[in-house]
């Protein structure tokens, strides 16, 4: 009496990839409606489909270690946030704290609000190739689309679960996510001298530079060395 | 003789017992009645205190269940519910109930002013009624009447009337469907749960609540009644699940497609009128479950099974109709919050072809089976009875 409908295969449903975030496309479950089953065979369907629901239910209830919820600010010091939550935009930067930026601006390009502008040195004197000299990121308007981390080709972006951003002025949003002006990790290797790695690496504040702060001085922030850019 | 003179213990116990179940206990209106052949202050006293108390039983209903149900509801989830006001949020209906207070009771322009302002007052009218009847221990009923089954059947459809008037008096699309969803929900299970009672008053031979419960002193319809009387505990569960708009049947406030149903435009403490009755309704109906399958305060017997059943008494008798009455209705209580956080809501045809198509035939047939159990005493310990 009990007809099966054909499950679909791996060939008909084969899985979709996007990237880094890799889907199974999941098999539709086959359907009690519309097949030519007994009223036994349905009713034994049913209560299996209604118990199964409760049993699912009861084991999240049994079990206090499938909560989620985060007690935020009492847990402040252990939380862990999510891999793929989408915080505080940071350029990446290795143990000897050099990144990986070139400088080819396809982030500020592809940035749907123009969130991220990025400054160059054209040729930097050591490598001869350009390097980074300010990477400002617009916080006040970034929608962490997560489109610059996606297009960097040398994956020097990333996400951070840092998410406590609040400040009482705005323009302590737009800022350098760069520690410091000059080439990236793999261009200063290259250079044998190592004195001169480290000079090519001048060191870059937070607010310096081309940002709404400027040097500025504010309550809690230290007073920048550093002259307003005039305009030629 | 010397049997009690070996075991001292059952002698007492069984003392106790006779004490306690053996005169029967009188419920609040007979004590007012008697006391009425006396003078009338006498009576108008029992008068105030059974009012007070199911008053008073009523609001913290809402407060407790209304508590527990967030919690539960957090936990079937994978949340934690209410955790800021007070250690685990203990205090947080507290304070919904203040916020309520303090809000404004907005009346909608083009409505009906007075019936706006009756319908939930009706609603929770109905449950006040309801509640009089529920017997919690030997004694502790405000009303006993000869008719309780009857009454019950006739207040529970009452609660219909407030969320009809409170839907219509709106001027609002969304009140109007969803009181229109509820009478027709509500009136229609009424019928199964009706019927599903009248099993147990077949069984018991009565309609008095209180002598429902003492019919079950050899033990619980539920299994004494064997199959006929699980079948009917489930259409019981089933129409009452619907009767308290609860999910799987909460179309009268479907929030997804209606807001806030029959209740949209009220606020305040009108809103929290039609709240408190929710939350007390999902007591009293679990409690009427109790008392009618589950032998309402009585603790678990095995007819005539002495030694068990002394083991089973061996609670004093001043705790243990709280200890029996209390975890039984708690396990109710449990079981239709944990359908309601499982099951997805109906669709309205589907919901009236369940009612009309499936509970209502098996309900009849039920009936006739249980009409022909008894005429034969097929039951558990027909001799006790």
């Amino acid at each position: 009496m009990a007809t099966t409908t054909p499950v679909p295969t791996e060939t008909e449903c084969p899985p979709i990839d996007f990237g880094e975030l890799k889907s199974n496309c999941v098999a539709p479950r086959p359907s009690i409606m519309g097949q030519k089953r007994g009223l036994r065979s349905i009713l034994w369907l049913s209560f299996k489909g209604i118990v199964r629901g409760l049993l699912t239910t009861l084991s999240y209830f049994r079990r206090p270690s499938t909560v989620v919820t985060q007690q935020y600010p009492e847990n402040r010091d252990t939380l862990e946030m999510f891999e793929r939550y989408r915080g505080r935009l940071s350029l990446i930067h290795n143990e000897e704290g050099e990144h990986g930026c070139t400088a080819c601006q396809i982030c500020e390009r592809l940035c749907p609000n123009a969130s991220i502008i990025i400054t160059k040195d054209k040729k930097n004197e050591a490598t001869g190739k350009p390097a980074l000299d300010q990477f400002i990121w617009r916080q006040d308007t970034c929608t962490f689309c997560n489109i610059c981390v996606l297009v960097c080709p040398f994956d020097t972006l990333e996400m951070t679960g840092d998410f406590e951003s609040s400040v009482f002025d705005r323009r302590l949003l737009v800022f350098n996510l760069n520690e410091y002006a000059g080439p990236t990790a793999g261009q200063l290797d290259k250079l044998e001298d190592d004195e001169l790695a480290k000079a090519q690496m001048k060191p870059m504040n937070k607010y310096q530079g081309p940002v709404p702060m400027c040097g500025g001085e504010m309550d809690g922030i230290p007073k920048l060395d550093v002259e307003k850019p005039t305009d030629a | 003789m010397a049997d009690a003179l070996l075991n001292p213990l059952s002698l007492t116990l069984s003392v106790q017992t006779s004490e306690a179940f053996a005169a029967p206990a009188m419920s609040l209106a007979d004590r007012a009645s008697r006391a009425l052949e006396s003078g009338v202050w006498g009576a108008v006293m029992y008068i105030v205190i059974g009012l007070v108390a199911v008053l008073t039983a009523v609001s913290v209903l809402g407060l407790v269940m209304s508590y527990i149900e967030r919690k539960v509801a957090g936990h079937f989830q994978c949340r934690l519910g209410p955790m800021r006001v007070g250690p685990h949020g203990v205090l947080q209906s507290l304070a919904d109930g203040i916020k309520l207070l303090f809000k404004e009771g907005i009346e909608p322009g083009d409505g009906d002013k007075v019936i706006f302002i009756g319908a939930p007052i009706f609603s929770i009218t109905a449950t006040i009624l309801l509640l009089a009847i529920v017997p919690l221990a030997p004694g502790i009923q405000v009303v006993d009447m000869n008719v309780g089954v009857v009454y019950i059947a006739a207040v529970s459809g009452l609660g219909v009337m407030g969320i009809l008037m409170g839907g219509w008096s709106s001027n609002n699309k969304w009140s109007l469907l969803g009181a229109m969803r509820a009478g027709a929900q509500m009136i229609s299970y009424e019928v199964s749960l009706t019927i599903a009672l009248l099993v147990v008053v077949l069984f018991s031979g009565t309609l008095k609540v209180s002598e429902i419960i003492e019919s079950q002193q050899q033990g619980w319809w539920i299994w004494r009644g064997h199959g006929v009387a699980i079948v009917a505990f489930c259409l019981y569960v089933i129409a009452s699940t619907a009767e308290l708009n609860r999910t799987p049947f909460d179309l009268p406030e479907g929030e997804s497609e209606l807001t806030g149903g029959y209740h949209t435009e009220y606020s305040g403490l009108r809103f929290s009128f039609f709240f408190l009755a929710e939350f007390a309704n999902l007591f009293v109906f679990s409690a009427l479950a109790v008392t009618f399958f589950f032998g309402g305060w009585l603790p678990f017997h095995v007819g005539n099974y002495e030694g068990f059943n002394s083991v089973m008494d061996l609670l004093p008798p001043v705790i243990s109709p709280i200890f029996w009455f209390g975890s039984k209705c708690a396990t109710l209580i449990f079981i239709l919050m944990w359908f309601r956080w499982t099951f997805p809501r109906l669709r309205m045809d589907q919901l009236m072809r369940l009612e009309w198509k499936v509970l209502l035939p098996i309900g009849f047939a039920n009936l006739i089976l249980a009409a022909t159990v008894v005429l034969s005493g097929l039951y558990f310990f027909p001799s006790a009875t």
